[in-house]
């Protein structure tokens, strides 16, 4: 019969007249307890060996214990100081009794609580008084010294009870297996047991060959480190991006895209910007040195443009800034991914649309902002708008509550704020979801007419912006966004950011 | 954002609350729309504020806006003017510059932080209104300097707006002891040298005149006769711009602060020689006529989303500033009067948002839409993440870079020289006003921005396996954009050991995982090894190129091991 070393080494070391415990034969063996007990079940598997299991009670000094075995049970050291201060007969003072006693700290009041339950003597206004016929050996003193030297059973089950609560024993229970050969492990001794060979790698031919069951696996270490891999990972606001597609997918938005590079028509004359908007004005922008953009859809162009001359409704009125299409055909990078929306809302991105919708992009704009740890010249906006019948400010306060809960931000504020596009217009506010404290989270509105009625469209249109970017930081605690995105970013960072879904 | 810095004392006497704390006025002005932004070095509080409200640029205006929100003012106030005595006589004016306004103040008796709030308010309404000056320029001047001797006997009292030859007329500007000519105010003059590009390519510069002489030169710098000082009493305001509206609402709100300080207002006849378009030829100055709104009730309530009693609206709009009277036509509607200082409301929903404000935007409960819609992600938006899931299962690192770069990253970097019609190649995309030189073109391929990580990660441990798919551009006059953009997938092997086979096993892996056929002929590309590059061709189509890169384009990036990259246009896999 061919088995495996240690089944072999157990197998041998084993009777079939008494049982011996996994402890001794770990000891004899050389080999660590975990082994010797799964070769007993695989031999007892085998039908060569019976294992048995009984309960085991230790009992062990705990520290505080051990303490007192040496010095003594402060109430015992206080009975003694009380007795040579001549307690015994008279109330003497309780510090000078304590002093004597050595006893410091913590030691005191536990020696006085003790003392009194023992009937030691009593403690009165300050005083002292030992009874002269408590002496002589304190059982708990006895049983610590029975514990320590290996002898617990001889204590009984209430003083253990009682050094158990005051914390001086710990007692334990612990599973002790013993084996026994059985008769067919001593026929199989009898006939000859061989060791199998050990090996390290489990090979194809083993596992066709049959051989695996003959073979004993060599034991590895398996807590040891392994070497570091760089598996392929999502870039970090990419993640960031994709989870907030989900959440806007799964409240109903469809994605827009659309021209990075873009008429300012698109970006600004359709959202009701005047042309000397100093947004417009002062290279806040990106201007690319291209061609003035060659068509515009000249119905929306000419609505636009009366948009921003007179107005639109009976009352309306006009900027009283000047307005030319040379400008708005200029081509930009686009400052916001509004202009998306308003191709969307015009037609011409996918045709007219007709009410209710909901519609979203994250995708980037472009701004020629200060480059510090929380701007960049290009981020990622989050852009949504919801369009039907007759919204309000409630619909709009009642999406963007749900939508910012998703990302733990809650208890919405919405501060009312101006923007040339929507009115009324509000800068959302919400709790931080790490720190707490109250931060700007977003910019909201419902479009104006001025904006609407030139695209065509005559509904309510809800909106909100912001930027990824801002958003992973809230929710990552990332607090630099130069670290994050661009050709400056560390691999390091790359590979160990926690994944977030 | 625009900013107005008060003087909390001054606040608290124009709103008559003195027992006001520096604490509860912030807290009340922060409802108002004004957040806190610090002290200045004179010790005044410095509020942030949307540009809309621009009547509330000085401490008059912020103080009129309290007293609306305290309750303690209702409804629409015009100040009374006085009959005109004086008349600006426009003639001869530069066509860049054709717009006159005036008032006069009378009786004002300035303390320091009067006079000092209404050069704030003048300096404010010139950088936001008045767009530095060049839409709308104020002028104030000390009436009593002026002598506006009638050219008839009997008649008023004139001045003059008209245009000079920069070289000709002469006086003594602001903050000067010397005569000085516009075209040397606008040479040697701190102030002309800061304003002066406004007038540079009139031949004909802004000029008003009275009998003594010419004694401003809008929109650059006051003459200094008429220099207004804390003794002055009585004020000649004149603006001049390129839009009678601008400047006759900043007019407005120069006037409402100056009513608020006790100064009583007087007409100014303005009295064009050849009439603007849209204009008598003679125009009464200020011009406090309110304007109407109609504001349909339906409308209020579904913009709030609640109900509202017709009193509740009337009492809404009266603390806002604003009057409404229900209109007599049987609609449910009110006729709203928007005071005269008012420059942002354009449209009855303007009307709306002051309501809401009023009525307290935070009070509406929210409550989600019952709005059902269908949710989906854009084609190509899928089409690029399976594209950048595939590649991470291919064990490459997903990158996120700049769109813009420069020309030196693009081309020089990777020693694409002059070469024509390889992949990065294209013309780029130049940007008009970079923000930096590192930011002056779109980028055109990926593979620079991919190398560039490589560079600065030398000492992070290897293999470095790298992918991006993204955005690039290049200029295309037959895009109606004139810029051509198309979303590349770029990865690189850098590794110890690595050749051209196992750049085109993953190739091929993740062009095979679309269900589509790849072939590599060979190719040329300066940016990799001759003998060594090849063009991909997806189903037929070459869409663009692998390879080892070439040992210079790697020393140049401080690279000590090989690379193998690749690039193409996503559509390929679609």
């Amino acid at each position: 019969m061919k088995l495996p070393e240690t089944q072999v080494a157990v197998l041998e070391a084993a009777s079939a007249n008494e049982p011996r415990t996994v402890e001794s034969l770990s000891e004899d063996l050389d080999r660590k307890p975990e082994s010797i007990t799964r070769a007993a079940f695989e031999l007892a598997d085998e039908g060569l060996l019976d294992v048995s299991e009984s309960i085991d009670e230790s009992v062990s000094l705990t520290e505080e214990g051990r303490t007192y075995l040496e010095d003594g049970l402060p109430e015992v050291r206080l009975y003694e100081a009380a007795i040579d201060a001549g307690g015994d007969d008279d109330p003497v003072q309780m510090g000078q009794v304590i002093g004597a006693s050595g006893l410091e700290g913590g030691a005191v009041d536990i020696a006085l609580s003790n003392f009194a339950r023992k009937g030691y003597g009593g403690i009165d206004s300050g005083e002292i008084t030992a009874n002269p016929d408590a002496g002589g050996d304190d059982p708990e003193a006895t049983a610590l010294e029975s514990i320590a030297g290996g002898d617990a059973d001889l204590v009984t089950e209430d003083t253990l009870d009682q050094l158990e609560r005051r914390g001086l024993i710990e007692r334990s229970e612990r599973t002790v297996r013993s084996v026994q050969l059985t008769d067919e492990g001593v026929t199989a001794l009898m006939e000859g047991v061989e060791v199998a060979e050990e090996v390290d790698r489990l090979t194809s031919e083993m596992l066709t060959s049959g051989e695996w069951r003959d073979v004993e696996f060599s034991e590895y270490n398996v807590a040891a480190d392994a070497p570091e891999i760089e598996g392929g990972r999502h870039h970090p606001l990419r993640s960031m991006a994709e989870r907030v597609k989900d959440v806007l997918v799964g409240m109903g938005f469809s994605e827009m895209q659309g021209p990075h590079a873009d008429a300012e028509f698109w970006i600004n004359d359709c959202l009701f910007m005047p042309q000397d908007h100093p947004a417009r004005t002062h290279w806040d922008q990106f201007g690319l040195d291209v061609p003035p953009m060659q068509d515009l859809p000249e119905d929306v162009r000419e609505r636009v443009e009366a948009a921003h001359r007179e107005g639109v409704g009976e009352d309306g009125e006009g900027y009283h800034s000047p307005w030319g299409e040379d400008m708005a055909r200029q081509i930009d990078l686009r400052g916001h991914t509004t202009s998306l929306s308003a191709r969307y809302l015009s037609g011409i991105a996918e045709g007219d649309l007709e009410p209710p919708q909901r519609f979203f992009s994250i995708e980037k704009a472009y701004r020629n902002d200060e480059i510090d740890s929380t701007h960049l010249l290009e981020f990622f906006q989050i852009e949504g708008w919801v369009m039907a019948d007759d919204l309000s400010v409630r619909d709009l306060m009642g999406t963007f509550t749900e939508f910012y809960e998703q990302f733990g931000i809650t208890d919405l504020r919405f501060k009312p704020t101006y923007n040339p596009y929507t009115e009324p217009s509000f800068e959302l506010f919400g709790e931080h979801p790490v720190t707490g404290e109250v931060v700007e989270i977003g910019n909201s509105g419902i479009f104006r007419p001025e904006m609407l009625e030139p695209l065509d469209v005559d509904c309510d249109v809800m909106a909100w912006g912001l930027a990824l970017e801002r958003l992973m930081m809230l929710v990552t605690g990332a607090e630099d966004i130069r670290d994050v995105h661009g050709t400056l970013v560390d691999l390091d960072y790359l590979r160990t950011e926690e994944v977030r879904y | 954002m625009p900013t107005v810095d008060i003087d909390t004392d001054e606040l608290r006497e124009l709103t008559g609350y003195e027992d006001k704390s520096d604490e509860q006025l912030k807290d009340d002005l922060f409802e108002l729309g004004l957040e806190y932004e610090g002290e200045t070095d004179e010790g005044e509080l410095r509020f942030e504020f949307e540009p809309d409200r621009l009547d509330r640029l000085s401490v008059e205006g912020v103080a009129r806006s309290l007293r609306y929100h305290y309750g303690d003012s209702r409804g629409v106030h015009v100040p009374s003017t006085n009959g005109a005595e004086w008349t600006i006589e426009v003639e001869d004016v530069p066509e860049e510059r054709p717009y006159v306004t005036g008032a006069i103040v009378r009786g004002l008796d300035f303390s320091e932080t009067a006079f000092d709030s209404l050069i704030q308010l003048q300096e404010k309404l010139h950088a936001t209104m008045g767009r530095k000056r060049a839409k709308g320029a104020i002028g104030v001047h000390d009436l009593t300097m002026l002598k506006g001797e009638a050219a008839v006997e009997g008649s008023r009292k004139t001045i003059r707006y008209t245009g000079v030859d920069p070289d000709e007329a002469r006086f003594v500007p602001l903050e000067s002891d010397a005569e000085m000519t516009p075209a040397e105010v606008i040479e040697d003059h701190h102030i002309g040298k800061e304003y002066g590009h406004l007038v540079a390519d009139m031949d004909r510069v802004p000029a008003i005149y009275d009998s003594i002489g010419l004694f401003s030169f809008p929109p650059v710098v006051n003459g200094r006769r008429t220099e207004v000082t804390t003794g002055s009493r009585d004020l000649f305001i004149e603006m001049t711009g390129t839009d009678q509206w601008t400047i006759d609402h900043m007019l407005n709100i120069v006037c409402y602060a100056l009513a608020a300080r006790g100064g009583t207002i007087e007409d100014v006849r303005v009295e064009y020689e050849t009439a603007p378009d849209e204009y008598p030829p003679e125009l009464i100055r200020p011009d406090f006529s309110t304007t109407e709104k109609t504001v349909a009730h339906d409308d209020i309530e579904t913009t709030l989303g609640i109900d509202l009693g017709e009193d509740e609206v009337l009492d809404l709009l009266e603390r806002s500033g604003l009057a409404g009277e229900p209109t007599n036509d049987g609609e449910a509607a009110y006729d709203v009067t928007i005071p005269p200082y008012r420059v942002d409301v354009r449209h009855p929903v303007d009307v709306i948002d002051d309501v809401g404000r009023a009525y307290g935007f935070n009070d509406l409960e929210p409550r989600y839409p019952d709005i059902g819609t269908i949710g989906g992600r854009h084609e190509r938006s899928r089409l690029e993440r399976a594209v950048r899931e595939t590649l991470v299962g291919l064990g490459f690192q997903d990158l996120l870079n700049f769109h813009m770069t420069d020309d030196e990253q693009v081309s020089g970097r990777m020693n694409l020289g002059d070469a024509d019609g390889v992949l990065g190649a294209n013309e780029p995309v130049r940007i008009e006003n970079p923000y930096s030189e590192d930011y002056t073109i779109a980028r055109s391929w990926l593979l620079p921005s991919v190398m560039q990580v490589l560079e600065n990660n030398t000492h992070r441990s290897y293999p470095q396996d790298l992918a991006e798919v993204g955005w690039v551009a290049h200029r295309d006059d037959e895009q109606n954009t004139r810029v051509a953009e198309s979303r590349h997938v770029a990865a690189a092997l850098a590794r110890h050991e690595v050749s051209f086979e196992d750049g085109k096993a993953r190739l091929q892996a993740l062009v095979e995982s679309f269900d589509a056929e790849l072939e590599t002929p060979p190719t040329e590309h300066p940016s990799f090894i001759p003998g060594r590059a090849a063009e991909i061709v997806v189903d037929g189509d070459a869409v663009g190129v692998i390879g080892e890169v070439h040992p210079g384009v790697l020393v140049e990036h401080d690279l000590e091991l090989p690379v193998v990259a690749f690039e193409f246009d996503v559509e390929a896999l679609r």
